[in-house]
């Protein structure tokens, strides 16, 4: 069993809210039987629950959420990588409006003046928004690069996005902007764990 | 001349030359309204200064003459401890590209001229506060001295041009990449002076109908980017009526006057400083399908345009877009807040202001979740829910994407709301959860209960304008 997992899948619902357990492994990037053995260890201790129905799922207790803070916090100090998270961050902050305008774009398109649900059956301006996204992504890079070298663990957001841009360009236009696993949410995420690895409020 | 303009009445170059900003303001200046004196540095400047890398000859001379210019205007030295001139420095190109290129604040706020306006304002906090935001707009350091501020700034505005943001959205919106911009250094007029200055935005015609009602937002004791970014939470305008009626009644003559002179709709940004009004923009028109339509249709009724002008005003888009369900206005409807469509459509539902009470209470029937703002943290209440309203964060906030993205009608900036525990307050009203409301994610409106919704096709307006299309032909 990895040393820290426990850290790692506790933290992962810290970002990724509510979410049944491939989803969960898939953010965390460990696989499936060992996130289940720690979520139910981690329910045991309190700080994690389940609930059910339709949109139910894995997720914090709220013991969970000061225990994570806590620990997330210990981590950063004692790695000394304070410093690289925040420079990191801030590169993150200068991308964000784009990434949050080109999704805007993907969404709704200005036809006339007008903002209009985009139908996508203009694939030139598809095509368009899809070639500025990649520039973007690859301008991500360096905040990516930078935060894995501070912080293994933020590793997998660079292959999360990869694989969401992949899974666009295939064809499966949902995961640019729609899907639980779409860029934008990826994004959103490691949005979400900047501001409480850093402890920022929103 | 150097590329640098006075903002004043006698100059005559377009918009493509001196940018759409100093060209509204040179209007509002003929219209006799208030604007903080000034001048421009042109368009064909940017050009030369992003093809050469540096700023083009004369440049220098031709901004030393008009500070000179602006100081005998305001009797004020530029970087003096003893009554300082402080400008804003602000970009404009000749499409409007909103918030997309640098703006700089308070400059000229050296360490002398701060002291120097502590003195004189006896206020060293407001000061302070001023020069804090100004420091804060470079990354890099800024150097003790006026005019070498002023030159950094422009050549920052210049710069932005080419942010990628920049370059992304002139691609979004098919603007040529080779236009630059301008950039308009004026007198700072200060929202954040005192209890009786702020900033806002004046819409001449609500936005969400096009009726001629003045609508907007207003921030006491703050500077406009506060206003503009969404950073803090907007009153509605009218609380102007109560607290500064000289402005609100110099706001209202003056949108009446530059509506008369664009024979359009439009908006303003403005700024008070000790209950004083100053305008820092203006544009026209803006309004989007129903709500163009009917104002389209009153003007033309008003015989302020001819029909065949307010019939060729309308797009395909606007047409479109009248097509969209809305909330059916009528006198009736009790709205309970207001804020900005972000995902069209309506949405009824009972009120949960958590996202685990969003997916609880939705086993019994929709829900509409309110938040101050989404983190994914609220993604399960965000999939429950028919329709989210959030607080803070503008239309391309995560909030609002994760909506569009769901298909969900959705309201960001709701202005005035405010979440607590187990209800939701706007203004002096306290909405309990599982109170039933109504959004509609394009007019940004919060309604109490069930009201009726429309589509375009019984809309009279609609009805009105199309005949008159017919007619011209």
């Amino acid at each position: 069993m990895t040393d820290g997992a426990d850290l790692l899948v506790l933290h992962t619902l810290r970002c990724i809210g509510f979410a049944e357990l491939p989803r969960v492994a898939d953010a965390s990037g460990l696989p499936e039987p060992e996130v289940e053995s720690q979520l139910i260890d981690l329910a045991v201790a309190g700080l994690v629950t389940r609930i059910s129905g339709p949109f139910g799922g894995w997720g914090l207790a709220a013991a969970g959420r000061a225990e994570d803070a806590r620990r997330i916090a210990h981590e950063i100090d004692a790695t000394g990588s304070r410093g690289a998270v925040t420079k990191a961050y801030q590169g993150f902050m200068v991308l964000n409006p784009e990434l949050l305008d080109l999704c805007t774009a993907w969404h709704l398109r200005v036809v006339d003046g007008v903002a209009a649900p985009n139908d996508h059956h203009d694939h030139a301006y598809d095509a368009r928004v899809l070639d500025r996204f990649a520039d973007l992504d690859r301008r991500a890079d360096a905040v990516c690069t930078a935060l894995s070298a501070a912080l293994p663990r933020f590793g997998r957001y660079r292959v999360r996005l990869t694989a969401a841009l992949g899974r666009v360009r295939s064809g499966a236009l949902e995961h640019l902007a729609d899907s639980t696993v779409s860029y934008h949410n990826v994004w959103f995420q490691l949005h979400e764990d900047l501001l409480a690895t850093l402890g920022i409020p929103r | 001349m150097s590329g640098v303009h006075p903002l004043s009445a006698d100059v005559t170059e377009t918009a493509e030359v001196l940018g759409g900003k100093a060209h509204g303001l040179i209007a509002l200046r003929r219209l006799g309204l208030p604007v903080p004196p000034g001048f421009v540095i042109d368009t064909g400047a940017c050009r030369a200064y992003l093809r050469d890398g540096r700023l083009p000859d004369g440049l220098d001379a031709g901004i030393a003459a008009a500070v000179r210019a602006l100081e005998a205007a305001t009797r004020r030295r530029f970087g003096a401890a003893e009554r300082p001139l402080v400008v804003s420095v602000r970009s404009g190109a000749a499409v409007s590209m909103p918030g997309m290129m640098d703006t700089v604040l308070n400059l000229g706020l050296t360490t002398a001229a701060a002291a120097g306006l502590a003195a004189e304002t006896g206020d060293p906090a407001f000061v302070l506060d001023s020069r804090r935001r100004f420091l804060s707009s470079f990354a890099e350091a800024v150097p003790d001295d006026a005019t070498a501020q002023l030159r950094m700034a422009v050549e920052a505005v210049f710069s932005s041009w080419h942010t990628p943001r920049a370059t992304t959205y002139r691609d979004l919106h098919g603007i040529p990449h080779d236009r630059g911009t301008a950039v308009v250094v004026q007198a700072m007029v200060f929202g954040n002076r005192d209890h009786r200055s702020g900033s806002g935005v004046a819409f001449s015609h609500d936005p969400s109908t096009g009726a001629k009602t003045p609508f907007g937002e207003v921030l006491f004791g703050r500077q406009g980017e506060d206003v503009v970014s969404g950073r803090a939470v907007t009153g509605p305008l009218p609380e102007l009526a109560e607290r500064e009626p000289a402005v609100w009644n110099g706001l209202l003559a003056a949108l009446e006057r530059i509506g008369r002179h664009y024979r359009d709709a439009c908006h303003v940004e403005f700024t008070f400083e000790s209950g004083r009004l100053w305008f820092l923009q203006v544009r026209s028109g803006g309004l989007t399908g129903r709500a163009a339509i009917r104002a389209a249709v009153d003007l033309a009724d008003a015989q302020i345009i001819s029909r065949r002008t307010a019939v060729r005003r309308i797009s395909p888009g606007d047409l479109r877009g009248a097509r969209v369900p809305r909330i059916h206005l009528d006198a009736g409807l009790d709205v309970l807040a207001r804020g900005r469509g972000a995902s069209p459509g309506v949405a009824t539902g009972r009120i949960a202001v958590t996202a685990d009470q969003a997916a609880r209470m939705v086993t019994d029937g929709p829900v509409v979740l309110v938040r101050p703002y989404t983190s994914p943290l609220d993604m399960h209440g965000l999939a429950a829910a028919a329709g989210i309203v959030t607080v803070r964060g503008g239309p391309t906030s995560h909030a609002a994407v994760v909506a569009r993205g769901m298909g969900k009608p959705a309201v960001v900036e709701a202005a005035g709301v405010v979440v607590d525990a187990g209800c939701v307050r706007a203004g002096d009203r306290v909405f309990p959860e599982g109170t039933l409301v109504t959004i509609d994610g394009t007019g940004g409106e919060v309604v109490l209960g069930a009201p009726g919704t429309t589509t375009g096709a019984t809309d009279p307006h609609l009805r009105r304008l199309l005949d008159w299309g017919c007619q011209a032909d």
